[in-house]
């Protein structure tokens, strides 16, 4: 018997540690899971973040870019624009004199010439670089990118506010509203054939929302960005968006045409105004 | 005849407990829908299974009759139909054999155990349990489940294993049949009609994790729902 109850012992003893080392393996298993999980998490943080940089880089380095041909065409063609204009303007004197008329017409022509070239120049920096957007903001910019396009085009485009005074945001924030907004109206009037748009901003104290609308022919963005049709346009708005925190979406008003509305959590700008973006501040360090 | 059972269970309450609790995460399942899960859908059958020869067991062991055939043929079947779960499971297809022929070597393997155990096969009076099947089940099963968590902390696909119901349900064996491993063999021993010895406390072990094994079950089926399904 002495056999027996040692067996039992032995039994039980055996029986208790490997429900132990189950119990262990159970909660080791659950332990590691989760932790493995955690560093994953962080790693693909890490990774969103970095590529959220990457992008920022991008876009600045675009936005630098345009700046710099920008500047470059005021500084160097537009002041040898300048000179040109300045010889001519004594070589028509010499030419009065001859009393040539033929001279002179074409003398006349030649100044007209240079001075549209001139103001042709002075339009392809501006546009590069939307000063008025850094000097005066969003309302004045959007308005003033109105006002050109319905000069040249043959539409109606509308613009809303929600205030009358838009508190000036961060720089960049301010920009990429102002390129969404340049890229959408662009895009209706490339694609949509439509006689209006509307452009709607409002303000909140947490969001800001940009709508544009316009009564074109519409379109499906799944289907688009299925179909690799997307340009850069849809693309960079989105990817615009992802390093403000903001959010698109694409709607399909039941009167036809298509809306597009980008929301954005607000970013005054803080008490020190940011020293102003002004295109031509880069030091000149060529010539 | 009722009073033959409810004397039986009077006196072993706690493996009459493990036979009935069974029909907890049975009834749970058809309530929550599980079996539209292919692993629990074999789960499902392995309850049913289980209920019914613990049953028969239950109504051979109050009528004293030997019963333990039952017991016996009853392991080759219970490691198909819960080795089976994990076929859905494994995503590499040498795991996947290895279990087919883990199930179909434990049949033969349990075949010969029945034939080595007993001198007289026609004599059902004196069948006798037999003397590794049930350790070898045993082995089998940690492992595939083993292999399993290695497989589910390698994948990392689980996010929140407390509510993953195969988790809950592997836990529950890998408890069950570790309670079970030692103890098996001894059974051999121990149940026979001129029984010598008294395991004690031991004896209740497996049966214990059994309840705590159909808990666990319970659990995990719990929190199963459809909708995870779906999005699979
Ligand atoms: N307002 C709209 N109305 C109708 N279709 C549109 C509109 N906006 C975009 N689309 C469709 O979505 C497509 C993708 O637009 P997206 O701005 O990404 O590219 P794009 O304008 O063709 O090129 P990019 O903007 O790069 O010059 C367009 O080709 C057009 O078919
Ligand atoms: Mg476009």
């Amino acid at each position: 018997m002495q056999n027996s109850e040692e067996l039992k012992w032995a039994l039980l003893i055996a029986s208790l540690a490997m429900l132990a080392m189950a119990f262990c393996m159970i909660a080791f298993v659950m332990y590691y899971q989760k932790r493995r999980f955690e560093e994953e998490k962080k790693i693909s943080d890490i990774e969103k973040n970095y590529n959220r940089l990457l992008l920022d880089t991008a876009l600045n380095s675009e936005e630098t870019e345009r700046r710099r041909i920008a500047q470059d065409l005021h500084d160097d063609i537009g002041t040898m624009l300048s000179l040109t204009k300045l010889s001519l303007n004594q070589l028509s004197k010499l030419v009065a004199n001859s009393g040539n008329e033929k001279e002179e017409s074409i003398m006349k022509k030649s100044q007209s010439l240079v001075e549209e070239t001139i103001l042709h120049v002075r339009r392809i920096t501006r546009d590069l670089v939307p000063t008025t957007l850094e000097r005066f903001g969003l309302m004045e910019a959007i308005e003033e990118f109105i006002h050109k396009l319905e000069e040249d085009n043959n539409l109606v485009i509308a613009f809303q506010s929600n205030t009358e005074e838009f508190p000036r945001q961060g720089q960049k924030l301010e920009l990429t509203l102002y390129r969404i907004m340049q890229e959408l109206v662009n895009n209706a009037i490339k694609h949509a054939s439509c006689s209006k748009i509307d452009i709607v901003l409002e303000i909140d104290e947490e969001m800001i929302g940009l709508r544009v609308t316009d009564n074109g022919v519409g379109f499906d963005p799944e289907k688009i960005k299925e179909s690799n049709l997307a340009g850069l346009g849809l693309l960079g708005i989105e990817s615009r968006l992802a390093i403000v925190n903001g959010t698109v979406q694409y709607e399909q008003p039941a009167k036809g045409g298509s809306s597009a509305i980008a929301r954005i959590p607000v970013n005054p700008v803080s008490g020190n105004k940011p020293e102003p973006l002004h295109p031509f501040r880069r030091e000149k360090v060529n010539i | 005849m009722f009073d033959t059972y409810s004397a039986y269970i009077v006196n072993n309450p706690i493996s009459s407990i493990a036979v009935f609790i069974t029909v907890l995460p049975l009834t749970l399942t058809i309530a929550r829908r599980a079996f539209l899960d292919k692993s629990l859908r074999l789960l499902f059958c392995y309850l049913a299974v289980k209920l019914i020869i613990d049953l028969a067991m239950l109504h051979y062991a109050s009528n004293r009759t030997n019963n333990i055939i039952l017991y016996n043929l009853s392991i080759p079947l219970f490691y198909a139909l819960l080795g089976g779960m994990f076929y859905f499971k494994f995503a590499e297809k040498p795991r996947r054999q290895f279990l087919i022929i883990s199930i179909i070597g434990l049949f033969f393997f349990c075949a010969w155990d029945i034939v080595n155990s007993n001198e007289d096969l026609q004599n059902m009076r004196e069948h006798r349990v037999v003397l590794y099947s049930k350790m070898v089940e045993g082995v089998l099963m940690i492992l595939v489940i083993l292999l399993y968590f290695y497989e589910i902390i390698k994948s990392l696909q689980i996010p929140n294993l407390l509510t993953f119901p195969f988790f809950w349900v592997c836990s529950g064996l890998l408890l069950y049949y570790s309670s079970l491993i030692f103890i098996a063999p001894v059974i051999h021993y121990a149940y026979t009609w001129n029984n010598t010895m008294d395991l004690g406390i031991t004896e209740f072990i497996p049966s214990i994790f059994e309840i705590i094994c159909a808990l666990f079950f319970s659990v995990g089926i719990y929190h199963y729902s459809p909708k995870d399904y779906a999005k699979q």
